[in-house]
């Protein structure tokens, strides 16, 4: 019976980790308007975790530049299953105008596969709502799965 | 005694809540917005300039021939688009536009593709001359150049 009543509080809070791999702040700065009282994720019951071991849902913002990859490896391999990554803005998705720099090494997906991308530069905080709305489904499947 | 914020927790607990209801009101972005981008392949004349001006290279453009001209496809990838409005600016057909849609959640590449097509006519044909029919060769000649 707990256990019935533990699954149905993972599905409804799910937590978040933030991952700047050198992101220009534009994304950085949406994604915390987005807790801030006037845009309240925290009604869906997001909460950003301070830790990566504690996270459901990794938003990764900014193309991987060379310093931060390792880093990125290392940190997504600590985040229990099932997780989601979720892209933020185009540079995770596509390195946007930093494509072909020396010092990026991006796209994202070379290293994790997106589970779901939201488009912008940067996007709007109604859109990462409706992002994190949409990466929460998918959670909840991907639970549901590896019973 | 004195409660110095009385009067604003009173004002508070009547008033309505500043956080904005965003699943169930969607908000109309704000003039002047970047988002989503359209394409109106009826205007475009194909001449390249918002490739060319775009930074990341975010707009391909493949080319096949067909029978009564090239047809021409532009791609926008919004998962590399910048927004920054350029392709719109330099375009002298006003073929581009970014509209005020800013949800773009995907979850694969090709969602966040935006396509256009269009056939662009060859010009007209020069009228051919006539061919003068050339004078017989003589039926003597050796053959054997051919060969
Ligand atoms: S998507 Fe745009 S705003 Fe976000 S980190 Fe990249 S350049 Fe900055
Ligand atoms: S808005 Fe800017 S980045 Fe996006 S397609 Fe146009 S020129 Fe390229
Ligand atoms: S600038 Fe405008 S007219 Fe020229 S190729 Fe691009 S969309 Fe077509």
């Amino acid at each position: 019976m707990f256990e019935k009543l533990i699954q149905k509080g993972l599905e409804k809070s799910a937590w978040l980790y933030h991952l700047n791999t050198g992101s220009c702040n534009g994304c950085d700065i949406e994604l915390v308007s987005v807790i801030t009282p006037r845009y309240d994720a925290e009604r869906f019951g997001f909460k950003i975790a301070g830790s990566p071991r504690h996270a459901d849902i990794i938003v990764v913002s900014g193309p991987i530049t060379s310093q931060s990859r390792d880093r990125l490896i290392r940190t997504l391999a600590q985040v229990p299953e099932p997780k989601v990554v979720v892209s933020l803005g185009s540079c995770p998705r596509s390195c946007n105008v930093f494509n072909g720099s020396y010092c990026v090494e991006g796209p994202l997906d070379k290293y994790a596969p997106i589970d779901v991308s939201i488009a912008g530069c940067p996007p709007k905080p109604e859109a990462i709502m409706a992002g994190l709305v949409r990466a929460v489904e998918i959670l909840k499947e991907k639970r549901r799965a590896m019973k | 005694m004195k409660f110095p914020y009385l009067k604003e927790a009173v004002k508070s607990l009547f008033s309505k809540p500043s956080t904005e209801n965003f699943p169930k009101e969607v908000k109309e972005a704000p003039e002047g917005y970047r988002g989503k981008i359209v394409f109106h392949p009826d205007k475009c004349v194909n001449c390249g300039m918002c490739i060319r001006v775009c930074a990341p290279g975010a707009i391909t453009r493949t080319i096949e021939k067909v029978e009564d001209g090239d047809k021409v496809t532009f791609q926008f990838y919004l998962g590399q688009c910048t927004f920054c409005q350029l392709c719109q600016d330099f375009c002298p057909r006003k073929a581009i536009e970014l509209t005020k849609e800013y949800l773009m959640i995907a979850e694969n590449e090709e969602d966040l593709m935006v396509r256009g097509t269009f056939i662009k006519k060859a010009p007209p044909k020069p009228p051919v001359p006539p061919v003068q029919p050339k004078p017989v060769a003589q039926n003597d000649q050796p053959k054997e150049e051919n060969k």
